[in-house]
């Protein structure tokens, strides 16, 4: 079957597999590999995407629920060839150690930031609790969201 | 304390950016044209003679190259631990596919196909005929007498038995405890599940791209395994999404590289995380018998260990392993005797190896939750029984004849009690009430690389500096995530004074980077380091050497500093390092390249001390961890930012092995743990403030002073979290982990009995 939906901001066509799932036409089909995966059961979170501004784990979804969708993943955040203001923050506060959490990390922290503007740690804990670190214990990637959270706030 | 320019500092990693736009291709993100998918069939049975393999029916299944297995493999046997060829205690009893199965778990075959799916297929339609055997699933079964044989030898894999020192004898007041101490079998839990890439080409030549720990390693195992030459095989260490050990052995290579060479085409072998917890490793299930004679001010007089240990199915790692355990204690206490018996088992069960520590958690954890029983018989604080007997620097280490080096735990256990606030929360009241409260410390001992009476320590590396003055360090690295990279960076950065983003790192290659053990044993920053160091002031010098000829001054009156060599004294009429490569170039025809071989000559202690406080619901047996500091013994800090992200990681990992962490075994010998649903570990919302503290000193032969850091940060903290819990119920709980139905457990019981430890053998 056909599907149609947009892709970081770009409209997609693709033939796929009626019983495929979301994460392996990203993968797959797309090449974008930059959505991982690490436990196939919506567990860890490496395979966060966002669809309509919603953090999903693409390793739950069928890819045939995404049509007419408008999706995010990892590869459409960074602006042009810089980092935004969470990739920095994430970069600067030691939140990447292994790296392979990080794009699920950062797409629900993402998806967080859409919907709250400055979001207290607490909000930030629970937003990124579906997603697995085995390296850093979280805190410096909740520092990071924080930061990148009051940067976008701009001065008060 | 000298004054330093990048050391200490937290520049990023250079892939940093990579890994946060998703660029970074990981090997599961790796593409090779007409890469075949491998899938594996895994035995359902703990322990089975395999009498049949029909894959007829998975031959029929559209997209499938080939089914291999026993009957077509070559029999070899080999050790997936194994480094360097010949290694002592390396026991050669694994197969690329089994003849018995040993575990649920165990390779039985391997599918071949144009896609995962089709592999999957295959491998459902495979029809193996088992006949199954007793299955022996526990240490203490496998050494009962009639126990069935795992290994023609039998269920004993290794024994050691270490004993030094002389127990002086024991005052009338001095008391003798004994605690049962058990660890639990715990899955590494890298996010990144286990991966493997091979090609074998038209001209005879294998290569295999993985996320692994030594590239020089896999090659003798593969090679060896294989029949073919070294130069024959390349092993390519490719991004690793998070190892803690997990990813030392050699796993997967050996069946990738084999399915490769049968099928002509490059293979993907990709496992699911149920095959990950399962068919991979995990942390040994293990208990010790700690007994103690201690006096009454406090002094341990005599300490003697008994550990049984199960192996699994293959013996991986596990003899060392244990003998790791039993090289701990010593470093960490000053103790009249110290005899420590070991037994090493076959079991039906998952094969156990290397997990971040060592040995070192595992022992760390019996010895410290006994020592807080016996500081509380003598009506001690558990902080001074620790500060009594705490190695000083300097010590040597009796049971190796080494020092312990620059050993500065009791500062670690003063500043953090200062700063935990110690003294003054250890008598608070744990409360009576639904939730109880406490306090806990405990400390740790680890290494500092592999430098030992029995195993060399030495690397090699080249360092070159281009006509811009950038630099190309060429040594086998092997970034686990935990900044390999950007601390050689540093250290090289310091010693020529030119900005860390100058000098260009790139991972291990057999064919192209020089020979180099590999990522293990806490050896990158203070041995690798040090090597890297004694490779930059061999750059420097060669810079000086060629500054002085050109310039026609004396060698003596240069030195390097800013990018450039300049007169001692000032003045600025030396040459930038770009002027003195192109032109010693063009003038001498002399390359500015550097190698180095370093060796080791010492291998002193790494420490950590940790404070914890808990809340303990006694109506739910939920614990939950209120606050950490951990203090490490750290030398120096190359990257601060490193240094403290390796120990809040070590935090996580530790508290899930304290609370929560467990692959189980039912009855049948199959794995509990199916998947992150039901092997839980600490998430975001449940990880508590952690404070780091870094005790910073010069000595030792690390780097300016460093110290190894990622395994010593999670030795004391499952002991920490169980001392805290214990002190807040007035329970000896000593089997990890402390489930809520344990807790609950211990609760009833003390009701009519008072607190129970368990049988101390």
């Amino acid at each position: 079957m056909r599907l149609n939906c947009i892709i970081n901001g770009a409209a997609v066509s693709v033939d796929i597999d009626a019983d495929a799932r979301l994460i392996d036409v990203l993968r797959d089909a797309l090449a974008l590999t930059g959505t991982k995966e690490g436990c196939a059961e919506g567990e860890c979170g490496a395979c966060t995407v966002l669809i309509d501004g919603l953090a999903v784990n693409s390793c739950l979804v069928l890819a045939a629920q995404v049509e007419g969708r408008s999706l995010l993943t990892i590869e459409g955040l960074a602006s042009g060839d810089g980092a935004n203001a969470l990739q920095r923050n994430f970069i600067e506060r030691g939140a990447i150690q292994c790296g392979f959490c990080t794009p699920g990390m950062l797409m629900s922290a993402t998806a967080l930031l859409m919907r709250v503007q400055q979001p207290s740690r607490e909000e930030i804990r629970r937003a990124l609790a579906g997603n697995l670190c085995r390296c850093t214990g979280y805190e410096p990637i909740i520092e990071a969201v924080a930061a990148a959270a009051d940067e976008m706030a701009g001065p008060a | 304390m000298a004054a330093f320019k990048y050391v200490g500092l937290s520049p990023p990693c250079p892939d940093a950016f990579a890994k946060a736009s998703g660029e970074l291709r990981y090997a599961t993100d790796l593409r090779l044209a007409g890469m075949s998918y491998a899938c594996l069939l895994t035995s359902p049975h703990a322990h089975a003679r395999i009498d049949s393999i029909d894959a007829r029916r998975a031959l029929q299944v559209s997209g499938v190259i080939g089914v291999y297995s026993h009957e077509d493999a070559p029999a070899t046997r080999y050790c997936r631990y194994r480094i360097v060829p010949g290694q002592a205690g390396c026991v050669d009893d694994e197969s690329l596919f089994a003849v018995t199965a040993r575990f649920v778990g165990d390779r039985i075959a391997a599918v071949v196909a144009t896609s995962p799916q089709a592999a999957r297929e295959g491998v459902r339609r495979i029809e193996v005929g088992y006949t199954p055997l007793p299955a022996v699933l526990s240490a203490e079964t496998a050494l009962e007498p009639d126990a069935a044989h795992i290994h023609a030898g039998g269920n004993l894999l290794h024994r050691f038995d270490h004993a030094t020192g002389d127990a002086p004898v024991a005052p009338a007041d001095a008391v003798r405890t004994c605690t049962r101490v058990s660890t639990q079998m715990l899955h590494h839990a890298a996010i990144e599940p286990h991966t493997c890439l091979a090609n074998f080409d038209a001209s005879g030549r294998l290569t295999v791209w993985s996320p692994c720990q030594s590239v020089y390693g896999a090659r003798t195992v593969v090679a060896d395994l294989l029949g073919l030459a070294y130069n024959k095989v390349r092993i390519v260490k490719v991004p690793m999404g998070g190892s803690f050990g997990g990813k030392q052995e050699f796993i997967l290579e050996p069946v990738t590289a084999y399915l490769a060479m049968r099928t002509g085409r490059p293979v993907c072998l990709t496992l699911d995380r149920e095959a990950c917890i399962r068919s991979t490793m995990v942390r040994a299930q293990q208990r010790s018998d700690v007994r103690s004679t201690v006096g009454a001010d406090g002094l341990i007089l005599d300490l003697e260990v008994d550990t049984l240990l199960a192996a699994g199915a293959y013996a991986s790692s596990s003899p060392d392993y244990s003998e790791a355990m039993a090289h701990k204690l010593t470093r960490l206490y000053r103790v009249g005797r110290y005899h420590h018996r070991g037994r090493v088992a076959y079991t039906n069960t998952p094969v156990a190896g290397g997990m971040r520590g060592w040995g070192a958690p595992d022992i760390a954890t019996c010895a410290e939750i006994h020592l807080d029983q016996v500081a509380s018989r003598l009506g001690l604080d558990p902080l001074e029984i620790r500060l009594r007997n705490l190695v000083h620097p300097g010590d040597i280490d009796p049971l190796t004849g080494h020092s312990v080096g620059e050993a500065w735990v009791r500062r670690c256990l003063a500043r953090g009690a200062e700063a935990f606030g110690w003294r003054e929360r250890v008598g608070l009241p744990a409360g009576t009430g639904r939730i109880r409260r406490a306090v806990g410390l405990a400390c740790g001992a680890h290494k500092n690389g592999i430098f030992s009476d029995a195993f060399p320590e030495a690397t090699t590396m080249t360092l070159k500096m281009n006509e811009d003055g950038s630099l190309d360090l060429n040594a086998s690295i092997h970034e686990v995530g935990a900044g390999s990279a950007v601390t050689l960076q540093t250290i090289i950065a310091e010693e020529l004074d030119v900005a860390p983003q100058m000098i260009s790192t790139r991972e291990a290659d057999s064919e192209s980077t020089p020979y180099d053990f590999g990522c293990f044993g806490s050896r990158l920053t203070y041995f690798c380091g040090a090597a890297a160091r004694a490779l930059a002031a061999k750059m420097r010098a060669r810079l000086i050497e060629a500054a002085a000829e050109l310039l026609a001054v004396a060698s003596e009156n240069l030195c390097a500093a800013g990018g450039r060599v300049v007169p001692l004294g000032g003045g600025d009429s030396g040459l930038s390092y770009a002027q003195i490569v192109q032109a010693a170039r063009m003038r001498y025809a002399r390359d500015m390249i550097v190698t180095h071989t370093h060796r080791g000559t010492s291998n002193p202690g790494s420490y950590c001390v940790q404070f914890a406080e808990v809340e303990v619901d006694v109506l739910t047996g939920l614990v939950r961890v209120n606050e950490v500091l951990t203090v490490v013994d750290i030398g120096r800090a190359i990257n601060r930012q490193m240094v403290e992200g390796q120990c809040r990681g070590a935090i996580q990992s530790g508290i899930g092995s304290a609370l929560c962490e467990e692959v189980t075994i039912d009855g049948a010998g199959r794995t509990g743990a199916g998947g992150f649903k039901n092997y839980h570990l600490i998430n975001a919302a449940d990880m508590p403030p952690v404070r780091v503290l870094l005790v910073e000193h010069d000595g030792d032969e690390g780097p300016y002073g460093a110290k190894s850091v990622g395994e010593i940060a999670v030795v004391p903290t499952a002991a920490t979290i169980v001392n805290a819990v214990n002190r807040a119920l007035g329970t000896r709980l000593a089997t990890l982990p402390l489930t809520p139905d344990r807790i609950l457990a211990a609760l009833g019981d003390r009701a009519p009995s008072g607190s129970r430890e368990p049988a101390c053998g």
